[in-house]
């Protein structure tokens, strides 16, 4: 198969390609026949590259690797289309066959449908002579029923049964045709069966043919690539050998010419070995002199230090000695200071638990001190509470006592004045004028306030609003209300009226409806009073604060957001006795500020009238809390109350009473004139009555002489005693009538 | 060596009276040092007891004892082997298997008996070498690669395709085909019955001679023909995938009756209701069965739509052109890769309805039309539906009575057309020109492989021209496969120059 010329050329172009990887002609070569070289072998490449493409073969990167494999790759190219020919070759020699039987088939049908064809025709054919000839014996049966002669009648029925059999040998032959066509295809499926058969025989014959072909020439084939790869890889081997022995050869070169380097560099350096060697003992004798001196030196000093040594050791001994002492000794102290500091200790501890059971009582002690203490604070409460209870009780009943003791002063005075006037008028006879002091005017202690509310300042203010139009001057005359203050009552009367008019949502809808028919200022009046309860104002200073407030609203309406909070700062408690202060100034000052007060109201406008109100509530609650004992602490002034009593007792003058003396004795002996009468008058009255009781009794006695003898003499028992009575008594009658 | 001085150590005390045998031991042992050790490291160190007489280490020293005719090298074996051997033997009363040490399982396979009943051994063995045995013992000739590579899909397939094949309608007993199907039924996927027996006739003949007196034998032998209902099997097997089935006796030579060959209506609604309840089939082949153009209608319409079906083989029937229609109308409702129509009644009619499916179809690769009779009309039909068409690579016109003018046609679309690899044109009338046409186109065309004009009255000449022209392409095809991405852009790059020439 494959040709030894070829062979031996292949071989050459081989070796020339194996050399150009190591020693191959280079483009970068200095030699220019080498770069001449290089370029012809590159452009043969590419010449090479576009040839296979141009054949289909495929063409990879690696060309060097394919020229290599060149022949192998040709003859497995070579066998495969081989084997592909031979492939193709025997299918079709196998399929022949099919072929073969499908036209025979082909033709078969087409001389099936011919015969069938014809068959149909012929019967047809028949089908059409044989019903004409039964049409014609048809016929002639009519014809045979009118024939009325026998004779013609028998030959009729013998022809038409010559006809029938006729007929029916016609149709009888058909059907043996039909019979023995049917035989000959019997035969023929016979005969198809045996064909059959002996067509599969052939193409099992010829399938058992190709597959021993077809393997065969396989093998074959096998045999010439595996010989081919054969010679390519004995061709590498030899190839690759040189190769090796090639790079054998230049390794040994190179080998040697180092191992010559090496030589030559071995001695250099002996000689410098040598040089630095002789130049390092030179120096090794020069130190080993100097060091030798300086051994000489040091021990030398080795033995000075030596005998410092010897000297240091004894006078450490010493000192070690000494030290030992000492230690016993500061051991002894230690152990003593340390007994000291278990005793210490245990005075600590005992000191600590002391400590700790003080704390304990201490504490103890604190909480019965604080318990007491709390409880001190409640009887002091409750104390408080006593005592202003007690205050108030006392009040009261200094109250009453005073208004007793008044009304019993009172009562002796009015005594002693009617008295008085009865001793002018009635003894003395002359004009009696009843004396008038102010503390007879007086009810109750001196010294205490009216306190009066809210409502009767309004009242009056409103009052004296209402005068103020015919008698002003006499209004401020009065110095309003004998409380001084700044503002007019005109001012405080409008601003009241502003404030009522704007704050109608206080007031209750049923109160307006009731308010309805009632007179303006009584109207005012009520509105006032229940705006007043809503807004928690019930004392009088309350009032005046809220007129005050309204007023220094306006003084600081310009800038009125943030004096809202400086007001309010103003009507806290704390700047109270400041504000009584600027009271006094503004008393001072107060003429100047009347006069700017009346437009005020005009000012506040009355949208404002809220946020004052709102402003002056807030302030309000406050101070309110804070007052409360402040008044509770307020002392009775009871300087007066001497002069007072004082007083009531010299209701009546020395002078008169002077005269009660005189006309008291005068009267005392007058009084025993007139008793020495009165009792002359009663004994002459019992003498009177003696007298009559004693003619009484004599007219009985001598009545009585006739009847009874015994009665004389109780008569004059009676008349005894009588006259003993009445001798008893006759000194009365005398004195009476010397009274007289 | 070593055992002998642990012994004698052993026996310090009475060494005197040992002496003599020790030197009788070394000198055996020099005799045969070779398999000593073996031997010695084989048989179990007896047990020390006190009554271990001299006499006994003597043969245990012996290779072979003349004295004692039972002695042998053999050894017992081990108790593995004996556990193994029993469980081989009671496989059938109880199978132990999947318990065992993968080694162990594997002696036990090897020692199955081939004959083991199917309940034990289907559900239970999966090693291949067990069925490989099993199918060699029962069949000569056994193709793997055509059952997946797999000897238990082989031995299955294959004896329910014997069951089948034997099966007489009425005389044997279905239940030993449905008792068969829970061990079968995970490992059939194809079943490939050339034969389905009609029931059995000897009391036929008597009784048909009577009917055919009477005058009603048509009625009566019709229901009495019917073959295998394959509907419970079928439905049974979840796996199935190829049917390929042939109504008709084999090998009945000379004993030819007609009647043999009866595909009957209720033997084609069966089978109709039958695959177009298995989801999973892919391939259907219903061949030689004197299937006629209602019967082809009834199967195909069962078929429309069929989720799966790649190939349908209908050849060696009798399906005409509305059997073709049918076929036709399959194609563009499934998606249909295989049609196989050879040695059928197809005429020029159905091959146009088949043409007009073809030329908008995307699924088809394969379509055979031999032995028909679609002739010119037919062919040029398809000729026009292939040049739009670009999907289909095989095509079988072979024996069809085509002549010039589709041949004109045929080279049109050759030089258009890109994805035909197959055309067969044999026992066909294309004639000279015909030839020389199809050379002109061949010409032009990169892609076909095989062209097959043998016995179409080609000149030779024009024929030799084809074969090399498709030798070229068959090479170019080849380059292509070894290395798709290096001549991907040369056919690129051609693609638009060959409708331009």
């Amino acid at each position: 198969m494959n040709p030894p010329g070829p062979l031996g050329v292949l071989e050459e172009k081989e070796e020339e390609h194996l050399s150009t990887p190591i020693l191959g002609p280079s483009i970068h070569s200095d030699n220019p026949q080498e770069r001449i070289q290089a370029r012809r072998l590159r452009i043969a490449a590419r010449l090479e590259a576009r040839r296979r493409e141009a054949l289909g073969e495929y063409l990879d990167g690696k060309k060097e690797s394919e020229e290599d494999q060149r022949k192998s790759y040709k003859q497995k190219e070579e066998s495969r289309l081989k084997l592909a020919k031979l492939l193709l070759c025997g299918t079709e020699l196998v399929t022949n066959i099919q072929v073969a039987t499908d036209i025979r088939e082909i033709h078969r049908r087409v001389e099936e449908e011919e015969i069938k064809r014809q068959r149909l025709e012929k019967l047809e054919n028949e089908v059409k002579t044989s019903q004409d000839k039964f049409d014609e014996i048809t016929a002639k049966w009519e014809v045979g029923k009118q024939k009325r002669i026998p004779q013609d009648l028998w030959d009729m029925l013998n022809t038409q049964q010559v006809h029938c059999a006729g007929l029916i040998e016609d149709k009888n032959k058909l059907i043996s045709e039909l019979q023995q066509e049917l035989k000959i295809k019997d035969d023929q499926y016979v005969k198809d069966l045996k064909k059959q058969s002996d067509d599969i025989c052939l193409l099992l014959e010829r399938m058992e043919e190709q597959v021993k072909h077809v393997m065969k020439t396989f093998r074959q084939e096998l045999n010439y690539i595996e010989k081919a790869f054969e010679i390519e890889r004995q061709e590498l081997l030899t190839s690759n050998k040189k190769k090796w022995e090639r790079a054998l050869q230049a390794h040994n070169a190179k080998e040697l010419e180092y191992l010559m380097n090496r030589i030559k560099k071995a001695e250099d350096y002996e000689k410098q070995l040598n040089r630095q060697r002789m130049w390092d003992w030179e120096e090794y004798n020069m130190i080993k002199i100097k060091l030798e001196q300086d051994v000489q030196v040091l021990e030398q000093q080795l033995q000075q230090m030596k005998a410092t040594y010897q000297l240091n050791q004894e006078k450490l001994e010493y000192n070690f000695q000494v030290l030992k002492k000492r230690d016993e000794e500061s051991t002894v102290i230690k152990s003593q200071q340390k007994r000291k500091i278990n005793r210490l200790h245990d005075t600590l501890n005992n000191l600590r638990s002391k400590y700790a059971k003080q704390i304990k009582q201490f504490q103890e002690e604190n909480q019965s001190l604080t318990s007491d203490y709390k409880r001190l604070v409640m009887q002091f409460k409750e104390l408080q509470k006593a005592m202003r209870h007690f205050a108030l009780i006392d009040d009261k009943q200094f109250r009453e006592i005073w208004l007793m003791n008044e009304e019993e002063a009172k009562d002796l005075i009015s005594r002693a004045f009617d008295v008085d006037r009865i001793i002018h008028t009635h003894h003395l006879g002359l004009p009696w004028t009843a004396p008038d002091f102010w503390f007879l005017r007086n009810v109750g202690p001196i010294s205490q306030q009216p306190q009066k509310s809210a409502t009767q300042i309004v009242e009056e203010v409103l009052m004296q609003a209402e005068e103020e139009g015919t008698e002003e001057a006499a209004s401020e005359a009065e110095s309003y209300l004998d409380l001084p203050r700044q503002i007019s009552p005109k001012t405080t009367r409008k601003i009241l009226m502003l404030l009522c008019d704007e704050s109608g949502f206080l007031v209750e809808s049923k109160l307006l409806s009731l308010l309805l028919p009632l007179e303006k200022n009584e109207c005012y009046l009520l509105r006032l009073d229940a705006i007043f309860s809503a807004l928690g104002i019930e004392s009088e200073d309350d009032l005046y604060k809220l007129v005050n407030f309204f007023l220094k609203y306006r003084v600081y309406h310009s800038p009125s957001s943030q004096e809202q909070t400086s007001l309010l700062s103003a009507l806290e408690p704390g700047e109270q006795p400041d504000l009584e202060g600027q009271k006094e100034e503004s008393l001072v000052e107060g003429e100047p500020e009347e006069k700017e007060a009346p437009p005020s109201p005009r000012l506040i406008h009355p949208n404002d009238v809220l946020k004052i109100l709102e402003a002056f509530v807030m302030g309000l609650k406050k101070p309110r809390d804070s007052r409360a004992p402040v008044k509770l602490k307020y002392v009775r002034d009871n300087s007066k109350d001497s002069a007072y009593w004082e007083a009531l007792t010299t209701v009546i003058p020395d002078t008169t009473q002077n005269l009660w003396d005189a006309l008291y004795t005068a009267l005392e002996k007058y009084h025993l004139i007139l008793t020495q009468r009165a009792k002359l008058l009663i004994e002459n009255n019992s003498l009177e009555q003696q007298n009559t009781e004693l003619q009484m009794l004599l007219q009985k006695y001598l009545d009585s002489k006739v009847g009874d003898r015994e009665a004389p003499r109780r008569v004059g028992r009676r008349l005894g005693e009588a006259v003993g009575l009445l001798l008893g008594n006759e000194s009365l009658p005398s004195l009476e009538a010397r009274e007289r | 060596m070593q055992e002998t001085l642990a012994t004698s150590t052993l026996l310090a005390p009475s060494r005197s009276s040992i002496s003599t045998q020790e030197r009788f031991s070394t000198a055996g042992q020099t005799s045969s040092t070779g398999p000593q050790p073996s031997r010695l490291s084989i048989i179990p160190p007896p047990s020390k007891s006190k009554g271990w007489n001299s006499g006994t280490k003597v043969r245990r020293m012996r290779r072979i004892i003349a004295e004692d005719p039972e002695w042998s090298l053999a050894i017992v074996p081990l108790l593995t082997e004996l556990c193994i051997q029993h469980i081989v033997k009671n496989f059938q009363n109880n199978p132990i298997l999947k318990q065992l040490l993968p080694e162990h399982q594997q002696k036990v396979l090897s020692h199955l008996s081939p004959e083991l009943p199917l309940a034990v051994t289907a559900n239970l063995i999966d090693d291949e070498s067990y069925w490989r045995r099993c199918c060699l013992q029962r069949w000569p000739v056994c193709h793997v690669a055509r059952h997946g590579g797999s000897w238990k899909r082989l031995f299955f397939e294959r004896h329910l395709e014997n069951l089948i094949k034997h099966f007489i309608p009425g005389t044997t007993d279905p239940a030993v085909l449905l008792d068969l199907l829970p061990l079968c039924r995970s490992y059939v996927r194809r079943l490939c019955v050339h034969q389905l027996l009609p029931p059995v006739q000897p009391p036929a003949p008597p009784r048909s001679g009577e009917l055919s007196d009477s005058g009603s034998e048509g009625e009566t032998e019709e229901p009495a023909t019917d073959h295998y209902q394959l509907r419970d099997l079928v439905a049974g097997l979840s796996h199935l995938e190829e049917l390929d089935l042939v109504y008709g006796v084999k090998d009945c030579g000379m004993n030819f009756e007609g009647n043999l060959f009866l595909f009957t209506y209720r033997d084609c609604h069966s089978l109709a209701a039958t695959i177009k309840a298995c989801h999973t089939l892919k391939i259907f082949r219903l061949t030689r069965s004197k299937v006629d153009d209602d019967k082809a209608r009834i199967l195909i319409r069962s078929l429309l739509d069929h989720p799966a079906l790649e190939e349908l083989d209908l050849s060696h029937n009798l399906i005409a052109d509305r059997g073709a229609r049918a076929a036709a109308k399959l194609l563009s409702h499934s998606r249909l890769r295989v049609l196989n129509l050879a040695n059928n009644q197809v005429r020029a009619p159905g091959a146009q309805s088949l043409a007009h499916a073809l030329a908008h179809n995307t699924n088809l690769i394969s379509l055979n039309l031999r032995l028909n009779c679609i002739e010119d009309e037919g062919g040029q039909a398809l000729a026009h539906a292939l040049q739009t068409n670009k999907c289909l690579t095989t095509l079988h016109l072979g024996g069809n009575e085509l002549s010039e003018p589709t041949a004109t046609l045929l080279s049109q679309v050759l030089s258009v057309n890109t994805t035909l690899t197959s055309i067969n044109l044999s026992c066909n009338h294309i004639g000279l020109d015909g030839g020389k046409q199809l050379l002109e186109g061949m010409l032009d065309n990169k892609t076909l492989l095989e062209f097959d004009l043998r016995l179409s009255d080609v000149a030779q000449e024009s024929e030799y021209l084809i074969g090399q022209a498709l030798c070229a392409n068959r090479e170019a095809a080849r380059q292509r496969t070894l290395n798709p991405g290096h001549f991907m852009s040369p056919i690129v790059a051609k693609g638009p120059e060959n409708p331009a020439r």
